[in-house]
């Protein structure tokens, strides 16, 4: 378990998903990487009854790099409270579905090939909500270091040289008050949760 | 057929009683299916008797009624014999008639215009009283007859136990009760030695019989030894697939020329004959417990032949026959073979052909594997039954406490992987062949290098605790009398195909299962050891140390390690002493002298001061100076050397 960034990658004007996709394969197999088969995280949200009070939402995410776990974060207010268990609290929200309602048309996910290129990993893959394509998120993960602060610099190199010179590359909002602490799958999440927001704010394909 | 009845046909709704537990909880049966049901049913019609019966109660009932139908029917029932439920549909179609014309006749007798019924004048009875008495007499006495007999009978056979102490059925019963599974099916008891409760999954069934053995049988073997324990009064009677002795053969052998010797030698695979006294009646604890024994035998032998197939080696398992064949190191093959020797094929099995070789396979049967594998099967049984703690009450039963957590800790794909690698028995009794080879081996080659080198001694301490896979050893090696002075010691870690040695300096070698690496790497250690010995005694003796190297550059090449070499000077600095170590030679020593005493002037030089400069160096030979081992010549020469003479 290492450091991730997420990083999202404007789609060019008159062109689709897959071009962008192929076009990054290409890019990555010219490095040297070899794909290591597919990967997928999907998020789905539920609002709470209104009779519970204030409305919170739950966000349930599956990432395929943890097949075993099921990551929840619940929004309240000003404080993110996340829970990570086993497969079987999907069947627990299931149980719950009188108190938390699920969104079903904001279901969002993001899969693609993943790759792998001596320490870093690499997961390139297409945001789709209801099947609708919003955009492009990168995943680059140096697998040794488990610390950001120490591993920014090569990742940000790495992704310059990956993405190139058009995309300005930030650390992640949620890292930033993280760089000294110990990165955990979770963090991973929580970008992600981050970016699928944004996702659903945005209205069509994200810029 | 105005008033047309409804039958309704089902089975009863209750399944049979299989087991009543102590608690009183009633374990059933599960029903038999529509296709079993069925098929019992039909065995139990009686084709013709049912006929012939129905045709003769039709015959003495109802004269009235037209005998022709019936034949009708009959042959009808004949014809279509092959269908089993055609009888029975008869039957109730016929009942139904009567039942019909019964409604129809109370329903006329009910108008009273056609028909009435009279009340039937009951026969007058026999009021004599004596009569009654007499025959209440005679059936209360016939009664007591049959209560008597039986009381007869039971007091006989209880005097006869009493005093002939004859065992008693019902407390055997009770014994074998308390340490076997019992259940009574019908009119027999049955029982059950497999070890399914225990948590196996092995699919034979090891169902026994308990029978009461005959008066005669009992009475005999008292007869016969009288002073012996008593017979039982129990039979026991188990399925002839598991009568017998059996047990898992584990054989290590060098590797032989084709595979046809190591088959011959698997049919020869030695039966220790059968069980003691097998002629005379065993007694039921012994016959279940081989019986048990063989059953486990069986499913460990099963299970590995599984395992040799699945698992894909790089020289592949060999199952042949009632034996398994894997390649442990090379050169040596583990056999793992399953002896039973049930009464049936004694004789086929003639132990005059065989014996030799069966003999020369049972000096080598490896009992410590054997048990090994017992114990393995017995553990994969525990852990079949015990779940590891916590159970929650919502989860799945049965993962481990690692595959529990990583849900929650967010293991990745890798850790769950690694997860659910399981080793399998063979692979483990393999391991624990390797390793044992391997030790033997370490073994054998530090016995040997301590007798073949005197000096300095070497001395191994095995530790006594140790797993199956991995064992450790500690190398001393020191001069007798200079043990305070330098020892250098090593740890070997002998595991399933490698060795880790850890030397004095800290440096870890890994070696493989060549053992030739373990013997240089040891003859290496002993001449550093010798090296660095003659500095720490020259440290004592006041000697001061010029030079050393641990690998010199010159002289010939070395076949296994370097040569080294040191040089030192006396305390006031007249003498040097040279030594010059090569693993392949032996250890060879110098000494040189200054002022040198052999220094005549020359016209070169001629000026007297050279001959403060050393001298050349003479070998001296060491083998013919006194002293016990090399340390002590040392320390004698140096003694020799400082002295001011």
């Amino acid at each position: 378990m290492g450091v991730t960034v997420l990083q999202q990658y404007p789609v060019p004007e008159n062109r689709n998903g897959t071009y962008v996709i192929e076009l990054l394969t290409k890019r990555m197999l010219a490095l040297g990487a070899t794909q290591q088969g597919q990967f997928l995280v999907d998020c789905e949200s539920y609002l709470s009854h209104p009779q519970m009070g204030t409305t919170k939402t739950v966000h349930i995410l599956h990432n395929s790099e943890q097949p075993a776990s099921v990551f929840s974060i619940l929004e309240s207010g000003t404080k993110n409270i996340h829970v990570i268990a086993d497969g079987l609290f999907d069947l627990l929200m299931m149980k719950l579905s009188q108190h938390y309602t699920s969104k079903k048309q904001t279901k969002i996910e993001s899969k693609g090939p993943r790759f792998e290129l001596g320490d870093f990993c690499v997961k390139l893959g297409s945001v789709t909500m209801n099947q609708n394509f919003k955009g492009i998120l990168i995943e680059v993960e140096y697998r040794p270091c488990v610390m950001a602060n120490a591993v920014w610099g090569l990742l940000r190199e790495f992704l310059q040289g990956l993405l190139g010179p058009t995309v300005t590359i930030q650390p992640p909002q949620h890292l930033l008050s993280r760089m000294n602490e110990i990165y955990t799958p979770i963090d991973t999440i929580y970008q992600y949760l981050e970016h699928f927001s944004a996702y659903r704010k945005t209205t069509g394909m994200r810029p | 057929m105005a008033n047309s009845v409804n039958i309704s046909i089902e089975a009863p709704i209750e399944n049979q009683i299989q087991e009543i537990t102590y608690d009183g909880q009633e374990i059933y049966q599960a029903p038999l299916s529509m296709s079993e049901n069925l098929a019992r049913l039909a065995q139990k019609i009686d084709f013709s008797k049912s006929e012939d019966e129905y045709c003769n109660i039709k015959k003495e009932g109802e004269s009235s009624s037209d005998p022709k139908p019936d034949d009708d029917s009959k042959d009808a029932g004949y014809q279509s014999n092959q269908w089993p439920w055609e009888s029975v549909r008869n039957k109730l179609r016929n009942a139904l008639t009567e039942v019909c014309v019964l409604a129809d006749v109370l329903n006329i007798a009910k108008e009273k215009r056609y028909m009435v019924l009279d009340p039937v004048q009951p026969e007058q009875a026999d009021n004599r009283p004596m009569v009654q008495v007499y025959g209440r007499k005679k059936a209360l006495g016939a009664a007591a007859a049959v209560l008597l007999a039986g009381v007869e009978r039971l007091r006989a056979s209880e005097t006869m136990r009493v005093s002939r102490n004859m065992p008693d059925f019902h407390i055997d019963l009770l014994r074998l009760r308390q340490n076997w599974r019992l259940k009574k099916v019908s009119n027999t008891i049955v029982g059950d030695l497999s070890y399914r409760t225990a948590g196996s999954k092995f699919s034979q069934t090891g169902v026994f019989e308990v029978t009461k053995a005959p008066e005669e049988q009992m009475m005999a073997a008292m007869s016969m030894n009288a002073a012996g324990p008593a017979p039982s009064a129990l039979r026991v009677t188990v399925p002839p697939e598991l009568q017998g002795v059996a047990f898992i053969s584990v054989l290590c052998q060098k590797e032989q020329e084709d595979v046809v010797t190591a088959t011959l030698s698997s049919s020869a695979l030695n039966c220790p004959g059968t069980l003691p006294g097998d002629g005379a009646e065993l007694h039921w604890q012994q016959k279940l417990e081989a019986a048990q024994n063989v059953l486990f035998c069986k499913e460990l032998f099963a299970r590995l032949a599984a395992e040799a197939v699945q698992l894909d080696a790089s020289i592949p398992h060999m199952v042949v026959g009632n034996q398994i064949m894997a390649t442990v190191l090379p050169g040596i093959q583990l056999l793992i073979g399953l002896c039973h020797n049930n009464g049936q094929n004694n004789t086929n099995n003639g132990p005059e052909g065989v014996k030799p070789e069966g003999a020369a396979g049972k000096s080598d049967h490896d009992h410590v594997l054997e048990h090994s594998l017992h114990q393995l099967l017995r553990a994969v049984h525990h852990a079949n039954t015990h779940y590891p703690f916590p159970h929650p009450a919502t989860g799945p039963l049965g993962p481990s406490k690692r595959r529990c957590l990583a849900g929650p800790m967010a293991a990745d794909r890798y850790e769950l992987l690694e997860m659910s690698k399981e080793q399998s028995l063979l692979e483990q009794i393999i391991q624990q062949a390797q390793h044992f080879f391997m030790r033997r081996r370490s073994e054998y080659v530090l016995d040997t290098i301590a007798k073949e080198v005197k000096d300095p001694l070497i001395v191994s301490h095995w530790n006594a605790l140790n797993s199956p896979t991995q064992s450790c050893v500690k190398i001393n090696i020191m001069a007798y009398g200079y043990d305070v002075v330098c020892r250098t010691s090593l740890v070997v870690h002998v595991g399933e195909k490698t060795l880790k040695c850890i030397c004095r300096d800290g440096k870890v070698r890994h070696l493989s299962y060549e053992l030739q690496e373990l013997r240089d790497l040891i003859y290496c250690q002993i001449y550093q050891h010798q090296m660095t010995a003659v500095q720490a005694v020259g440290r004592c003796m006041g000697w001061q140390l010029l030079a050393s190297s641990a690998h010199l550059g010159s002289g010939p090449v070395e076949p296994l390690g370097n040569a080294s070499s040191c040089l030192l000077a006396s305390p006031n600095g007249d003498r040097m002493i040279a030594i010059r170590c090569e693993p392949s030679v032996g250890i060879q020593v110098f000494i040189a002298q200054s002022p040198r005493k052999d220094f005549f002037s020359s016209e070169l030089v001629q000026d007297k001061k050279w001959e403060n400069l050393g001298g050349a160096f003479k070998e001296i030979k060491l083998d013919k100076m006194e002293g016990k081992n090399f340390l002590n010549k040392m320390e004698l020469l140096m003694a020799c050397l400082s002295s001011p003479s």
